[in-house]
C-alpha cells in the first residue's frame, strides 16, 4: 500500500512539474530544459530552512518556492535580454553549476545527499493525507495555469510566440512577460520540490540532473505541448512506465540506461510520428467561454 | 512644445550600406505625408529607426516634444507611436478581434501580478478594449470577420486588420508601410477613409507607398527619399513632375 501511495505522490508532483514546464516552454515559448534545477532549489531551500533554521514546514515549503522563483529571475533577466536562445544555454549552465555546488558544499549534504529532513506528516499518520495534499496542489496548479493561459495573458502569450517584434511594436513588454512566465513556472517547480523533500526526507543532487530534464521534456512533448491535459497524461504515463519496467526483474545495472533509452526514444518517435503529442492543443488561441460569449453579446 | 514627430540628424549604416544619412523630417499633427523613393532609399529603415526596431548610429527622434531616443520599442508605442508592416506581421494564432485587442493602449492582462491581484480592473479594461476594437472593425467594414481566425481572412482584409490593429493604441503618430501593396477595391477606399479621419483628429501620418495614385489621392504632401536622405519635399504632383527625381526613382 505504501508503494502505491509513493507512486501517487510522485505522479502528483510530476503533474506539477510537467504542467509548469509546459507553461514555460509551451505557452511561453521559452526554450529551457533546466526545470529540475528549480525543483532542486525549492527542495533544498525548504529542507534546510526546516531542518537547520527550524522554520515551520509549511512556511519552509512556501519559502522554498519563492527562493526558486527568485533564482529563476536571476537566470532569466540577463539571458532573455540578449535573446531567447541564450536562456537554454544559461539555464543548463545554471543547472550544472547549482548541482555541482550542492555536491561540494558541506551544509547541503554534498554528493552523499541531505538526510534527516523533517517530515510534514507526524509519524504514524495516514499517508493518504499526503497523497490528497499533493493531488490538491497539482489540481490547483493545473487550474491556475489553465486560467492564466485562457485569459488576456494567454492571448498575449500566443501573440508573443507568433511575432515578438509586432507584439512589442504594439506596446507590449515581451521581456517582462518572458521573465514572469519563467518565474511562475520555476516557482511552481520549487513548490513541488518542497513537497518532495518533506515526504521522502532525503535529497541527493543526482535526482535533479539532466536525466530529469529529459524525463520532463518527454512528459510534455509526448503528452502534448500547450494542452491542459497533455502534460498531466504525460506525467502519469511516464511516471508509471519506469515503475512497470522495474517489475521486469532486470538487473539494476540495466534499469537506468533502459529508462534513458525509453525517454529519448519516445521523444524521437513522437517528434516524427506525432509532433502534437497524445493530446494536441489547437493552433488557434481560444479564450474562456465567458469571454467569447461576452464578445458575441457586445 | 513642438508637436508631432521630429527627426534630427538620424544616421544608420550597415557596413557599407547607408540607410539613413543625417536624415531630417518633421511630421506635423493632422498632416498626411507620403514617403516616396526607389527601393533601397531607406524608407522602411526610417520606420524601423523611428520605432526602435533598429538602433541608430546617431541622431534624435521625439514625439510631441518627448525624446524617444534610447527607448524600447514597446515604450515608444505606449507614447503613441504606431506602425504597420510591409509583410503585415499579424498574429496567425489569434482571431481578428484578438489581434486588435493585443494592441490596446493599456493591457493590464500582460502583467501576471496585475492579473492575480486585480481581476475587476482587468475585466473593465477588457470590456472597454473590446468596445473600442469592435468599433474600429465596424468602421473599417470588418465587423463580420471579428471572430474569424485572422489567417483565414482574405489578404485585402488582412491588410485592413493590420491598419486597424495599429489604431488600437490611439496613436499620436501613425507610420504606414506599403498599406496598398496587393490591395484593391473596397480595402483601397476603406484605408483612405480611415487615414483621412485620423488626420482630421490631429494625428500625424506618414505613408510609404509605391502606388503613386494612392499617395496623390491621400497625402497633403510628399517627401522624396534617396540614399538615406530627404532630397525634396513638396506637393506630390510637383515631386512626380520633377524629371530629376523620376530619373532617380527609375534608376535610369
Amino acid at each position: 500500500m505504501e508503494y502505491l501511495y509513493t507512486l501517487a505522490i510522485l505522479m502528483a508532483l510530476y503533474v506539477i512539474l510537467a504542467a509548469s514546464f509546459n507553461f514555460v516552454i509551451g505557452y511561453g515559448g521559452l526554450i529551457s530544459i533546466a526545470h529540475p534545477v528549480f525543483y532542486a532549489i525549492g527542495a533544498y531551500a525548504s529542507a534546510l530552512l526546516a531542518r537547520d533554521a527550524g522554520w515551520p514546514i509549511p512556511l519552509a515549503i512556501v519559502a522554498g518556492a519563492l527562493v526558486a522563483l527568485l533564482a529563476s529571475i536571476l537566470v532569466a533577466v540577463p539571458s532573455v535580454r540578449i535573446s531567447g536562445d541564450y536562456l537554454l544555454i544559461a539555464s543548463i549552465g545554471f543547472q550544472l553549476g547549482v548541482l555541482e555546488a550542492i555536491k561540494n558544499i558541506g551544509w547541503t549534504g554534498g554528493a552523499g545527499g541531505l538526510t534527516n529532513i523533517p517530515a510534514l506528516l507526524a509519524p504514524g499518520s495516514n499517508h493518504a493525507i499526503y497523497v490528497a495534499l499533493t493531488i490538491a496542489v497539482a489540481i490547483a496548479t493545473v487550474v491556475l495555469l489553465r486560467w492564466i493561459s485562457r485569459g488576456p495573458y494567454g492571448r498575449a502569450m500566443s501573440a508573443m510566440r507568433d511575432d515578438e517584434l509586432a507584439f512589442a511594436a504594439l506596446g507590449r513588454n515581451a521581456l517582462a512577460m518572458k521573465v514572469a512566465i519563467f518565474a511562475l513556472g520555476s516557482g511552481l517547480a520549487g513548490l513541488a520540490g518542497g513537497l518532495y523533500a518533506h515526504y521522502f526526507r532525503f535529497l541527493a543532487p543526482g535526482q535533479f540532473d539532466i536525466l530529469q530534464s529529459a524525463a520532463l521534456l518527454t512528459m510534455v512533448v509526448v503528452g502534448g505541448l500547450r494542452s491542459t491535459w497533455g502534460p498531466i497524461l504525460g506525467a502519469i504515463v511516464l511516471e508509471a512506465l519506469p515503475q512497470a519496467i522495474t517489475f521486469l526483474d532486470l538487473p539494476p545495472s540495466l534499469l537506468g540506461p533502459l529508462q534513458g533509452i525509453l525517454f529519448t526514444g519516445l521523444v524521437l518517435i513522437f517528434m516524427f510520428a506525432r509532433p502534437q503529442g497524445l493530446i494536441p492543443a489547437g493552433d488557434i488561441w481560444r479564450g474562456r467561454k465567458a469571454m467569447a460569449t461576452d464578445a458575441r453579446r457586445a | 512644445m513642438p508637436a508631432g514627430l521630429e527627426v534630427r540628424g538620424l544616421c544608420k549604416r550597415f557596413g557599407g550600406i547607408v540607410v539613413a544619412d543625417a536624415m531630417e523630417l518633421d511630421l506635423a499633427p493632422g498632416r498626411i505625408v507620403g514617403l516616396i523613393g526607389p527601393n533601397g532609399a531607406g524608407k522602411t529603415s526610417f520606420f524601423n529607426l523611428v520605432t526602435g526596431v533598429v538602433r541608430p548610429d546617431g541622431g534624435r527622434v521625439s514625439l510631441d516634444g518627448r525624446a524617444l531616443t534610447g527607448l524600447h520599442i514597446h515604450q515608444r508605442a505606449r507614447l503613441g507611436l504606431s506602425r504597420t508592416w510591409q509583410n503585415l506581421r499579424l498574429f496567425p494564432s489569434l482571431s481578428v478581434l484578438d489581434n486588435l485587442l493585443i494592441g490596446a493602449r493599456v493591457y493590464p492582462g500582460e502583467s501576471l501580478p496585475a492579473l492575480i491581484a486585480g481581476p475587476g480592473r482587468l475585466r473593465r479594461a477588457e470590456a472597454a478594449d473590446r468596445t473600442q476594437a469592435l468599433d474600429i472593425l465596424e468602421r473599417m467594414g470588418l465587423a463580420g470577420v471579428a471572430h474569424t481566425d485572422v489567417a483565414s481572412v482574405p489578404f485585402g482584409q488582412q491588410k485592413l486588420v493590420g491598419v486597424a490593429r495599429a489604431l488600437m493604441n490611439e496613436p499620436r503618430c501613425l507610420l504606414l508601410d506599403e498599406p496598398m501593396a496587393g490591395v484593391e477595391g473596397h480595402a483601397y477606399e476603406a484605408i483612405q477613409d480611415v487615414v483621412r479621419r485620423l488626420a482630421a483628429r490631429g494625428i500625424a501620418v506618414c505613408v510609404v507607398e509605391h502606388n503613386v495614385a494612392f499617395i496623390r489621392d491621400l497625402c497633403d504632401e510628399g517627401v522624396f527619399m534617396f540614399a538615406g536622405k530627404v532630397l525634396a519635399r513638396g506637393s506630390v504632383e510637383d515631386l512626380i513632375a520633377d524629371p530629376r527625381l523620376t530619373e532617380l526613382y527609375f534608376g535610369t
